[in-house]
């Protein structure tokens, strides 16, 4: 999945490239949530689709074991990451449109004891671009100390980039987005509205115990209703 | 830490306790690298390869050939960082992994997107994170790993399995290697000299092997153990696992180690064991005619099996010293092993020695030393220890320190007096401890002394530079108040000269005065 550099650079609106999640590096979210006899594994990383398939099982063993899982979720894992990326791969031969996009991405995350709220936008047409990158920076930048928000965040962009390259492909055969997007870059003024500040401003917060039980009583709550 | 050198690059970690500072073969081609990538790690610390491995090296972690393209090979002059492995039973720190870089020609963003697509971060995060476990001898698991690292699982996973492999995370060493082994070059010769040399006797002894097992890897019978590993179905003597010669895929901890003695000897039975007990009261040591005895068991297992015996241990030191010295020797002689031997088993019996028959064979010399000392008997193994602590310390004061090189030195030229260790001394391992720390500290002092020695010095130079210098100042103030002094006569002749154009007596007269004033 080489990147069409003309369309990257090009104002040409109406481009169309081969599906790929609009990154440098063309790797999958890949979200899991699997649930046997009462234990529950939740778990969310990124996959380079490129692996042999033989990785999926690999890295599933690999998970049970350094987890002590009961084994019947080796070939649960290994499913649910394969049905993932046959799910990414159709979606790979076909087109879709990049235009002039550029999207708003927001961050509202709990890894552990630390929160995290942010918004930023985000240029679809920069096939350079990296939420790996981004996410260190952050990482760096606002002295997280927990290693593991890193890549939670990356795998956050990553997750939304995804949806939006979904939909850009679902809509390729219509042209309104397009025309959205036309006009949404028009408009946008280079200085930002003071009101808006706060919203785009990153937030990291530092939870106690007591507030990450309570938090992830919620979260229960509300995936079960 | 890194250094460069024009024609090779290098790679070196640091583990915990210090460096191990040894000497590898230069490679010039990615499969001798990697045949002797694993012993070499294992054996020496040094990794020397030059361009062209580069790409093999990438091969065998699975790197992704379509990003190969953008790699540099590494440049000449730019090098590797140094990461030395840490194969000696220390365990690993893992905190000395410093930037990578490939040559200071390409530009930043160049680089940090080679660092990416190789992965080096991920390296970085891995060994961090493992250098930052509260517990040090705790595994990072691979699932921590991934965790904590930004990127995408498969090529972590890769990269985390490259370090496994090659020990530079998660080492632990086997569970009898506490020896503090000092390899150098010729010392990793004689072994291999040695072991050979023990091989093909060790089939001799025992030639009623019901099982033979062949090595894989060096086609030879295994005797004393062999490592199996029932993952690739592959079986290898205790040397060429050490080596590591077997394939590239398989992982060090799958194999499992099968005692060779254990196996092939069947159940002693009763009747047989009292044969063996029979014999040893009417002969003693004499082991050649309890095995002719007890029927159908050599030398070997009959003393093995002796050993085992509960109570086998007050029957050897019921005996006479002497006669033990002797059988020392017989056994040793009849082993047929090189001289070096004996003064290797008691310098490495200078140190912990374990009296388990069979220790861990990952390092045959030990295995060896461990196995006699334990078919002497404690006396005998405390005698000679105690002899070469005398050679040891008869040499230098220095011959007793902490830098491995001076010890490995020392055992090698033990090997020329070994003949001589035959007396016995009194001091005991305890007193040459307690010397040991005296020297140190001695040293310590001598050290400090020089230091201090070489501060003063170098205080005294600043001092008169600083005096060479107070001179000089006061010298060029001296000479600017004289310029000051010369401009203004040259001013005042100048005024005079003005005033004398314009004749006024007045004017004379201030002239005069503003002369009297300068």
């Amino acid at each position: 999945m080489k990147p069409h550099a003309a369309a990257s650079t090009s104002s040409n609106r109406n481009t169309t490239v081969k599906f790929r999640i609009p990154t440098s590096d063309n790797l999958v979210p890949i979200r899991l949530d699997i649930e046997i006899d009462g234990q529950r594994f939740r778990d969310a990383f990124t996959w380079n689709p490129s692996d042999p398939d033989s990785e999926v099982v690999i890295f599933a063993k690999r998970t049970v074991k350094d987890l002590k899982l009961p084994p019947a979720f080796i070939t649960q894992i290994a499913q649910s990451i394969q049905s993932q990326l046959t799910e990414f791969r159709s979606l790979e031969g076909q087109d879709m449109y990049t235009g002039e996009k550029i999207v708003p991405i927001k961050l509202d995350l709990r890894v552990n004891h630390t929160l995290i709220k942010d918004q930023f936008l985000w240029d679809l047409n920069n096939f350079e671009s990296s939420p790996e990158v981004f996410a260190r920076t952050f990482c760096t930048d606002l002295g997280v100390e927990d290693p593991e928000v890193g890549p939670a965040i990356a795998f956050a962009i990553r997750e939304q980039l995804y949806e939006i390259a979904i939909q850009s492909v679902a809509s390729a055969r219509e042209t309104r987005i397009n025309k959205k997007g036309r006009r949404g870059a028009a408009e946008q003024f280079p200085a930002r509205k003071r009101r808006e500040w706060d919203v785009y401003e990153p937030i990291v917060d530092l939870l106690s115990s007591e507030e990450v039980d309570a938090l992830e009583a919620r979260e229960e709550r509300n995936a079960r209703t | 830490m890194k250094s460069c050198s024009p024609e090779k690059s290098y790679v070196r970690v640091a583990p915990r306790g210090g460096e191990v500072n040894m000497e590898a073969a230069d490679c010039s081609s990615f499969t001798i690298v990697h045949l002797c990538l694993l012993p070499v790690l294992q054996m020496t610390g040094r990794l020397l390869w030059t361009d062209g491995c580069w790409n093999g090296f990438l091969a065998s972690i699975n790197f992704p050939s379509r990003l190969t393209r953008l790699l540099p090979p590494p440049p000449v002059p730019g090098c590797l960082t140094s990461y030395t492995s840490p194969l000696i039973p220390g365990g690993f720190r893992g905190t000395t992994f410093t930037n990578v870089r490939f040559g200071s020609s390409r530009s930043s963003s160049m680089q940090s997107r080679l660092r990416r697509t190789l992965g080096i971060t991920n390296i970085t995060g891995i060994l961090s994170s493992g250098s930052s476990e509260k517990n040090p001898t705790t595994k990072i698991t691979f699932t921590e790993a991934r965790k904590t690292i930004i990127g995408d699982v498969g090529s972590v996973r890769r990269v985390f399995d490259f370090l496994e492999t090659w020990g530079l995370i998660n080492y632990s060493p086997g569970p009898a290697s506490k020896l503090p082994l000092k390899w150098e070059e010729k010392e990793t010769k004689s072994n291999t000299a040695l072991s050979q040399s023990t091989e093909p006797t060790g089939n001799s002894v025992e030639p009623t092997v019901p099982k033979k097992r062949l090595c894989s890897g060096c086609k030879t019978v295994c005797s004393i153990a062999c490592f199996a590993c029932d993952k690739y179905d592959l079986t290898l003597c205790a040397r060429c696992y050490v080596r590591g010669n077997y394939r590239v895929g398989v992982n060090s901890t799958e194999f499992r180690r099968v005692e060779i003695n254990e196996e092939i000897k069947a159940d002693w039975t009763e009747k047989e064991i009292l044969h063996l007990l029979e014999a040893i009261m009417h002969y003693g040591d004499d082991w050649k005619r309890v095995a002719e005895v007890v029927g159908g068991r050599s030398e070997m297992e009959c003393v093995t099996r002796f050993i085992k015996l509960p109570f086998g241990e007050q029957f050897v030191g019921a005996s006479d010293s002497t006669d033990v010295d002797k059988k020392f020797y017989q056994m040793e002689d009849q082993n047929n092993t090189e001289f070096g031997l004996q003064s290797f088993g008691k310098s490495f019996a200078n140190k912990r020695m374990r009296l388990s028959p069979l220790a861990d064979a990952s390092n045959p010399i030990a295995a060896q030393a461990a196995f006699l000392s334990a078919l002497v008997g404690v006396e005998v193994a405390e005698a000679a220890a105690s002899a070469a602590v005398k050679a040891l310390a008869e040499f230098s004061y220095g011959a007793i320190k902490e830098s491995p090189g001076s010890l490995s030195s020392h055992t090698r030229q033990q090997e020329h007096d070994a003949t001589a260790n035959g007396d016995t001394s009194l001091k005991t391992l305890e007193g040459s401890l307690l010397d040991v720390k005296s020297q140190l500290d001695k040293e310590e002092q001598d050290l400090e002394r020089a230091i201090f020695s070489i501060a003063e010095v170098q205080m005294k130079e600043i001092q008169d530079k600083i005096s060479h210098f107070e001179e000089f100042e006061s010298q060029v103030e001296r000479e600017w108040q004289q310029l000051q002094q010369m401009k203004n006569t040259l001013f005042v002749d100048q005024l005079t000269l003005l005033f004398n154009k314009t004749p006024a007596p007045k004017a004379g007269e201030s002239v005069q005065q503003l002369v009297k004033i300068e």
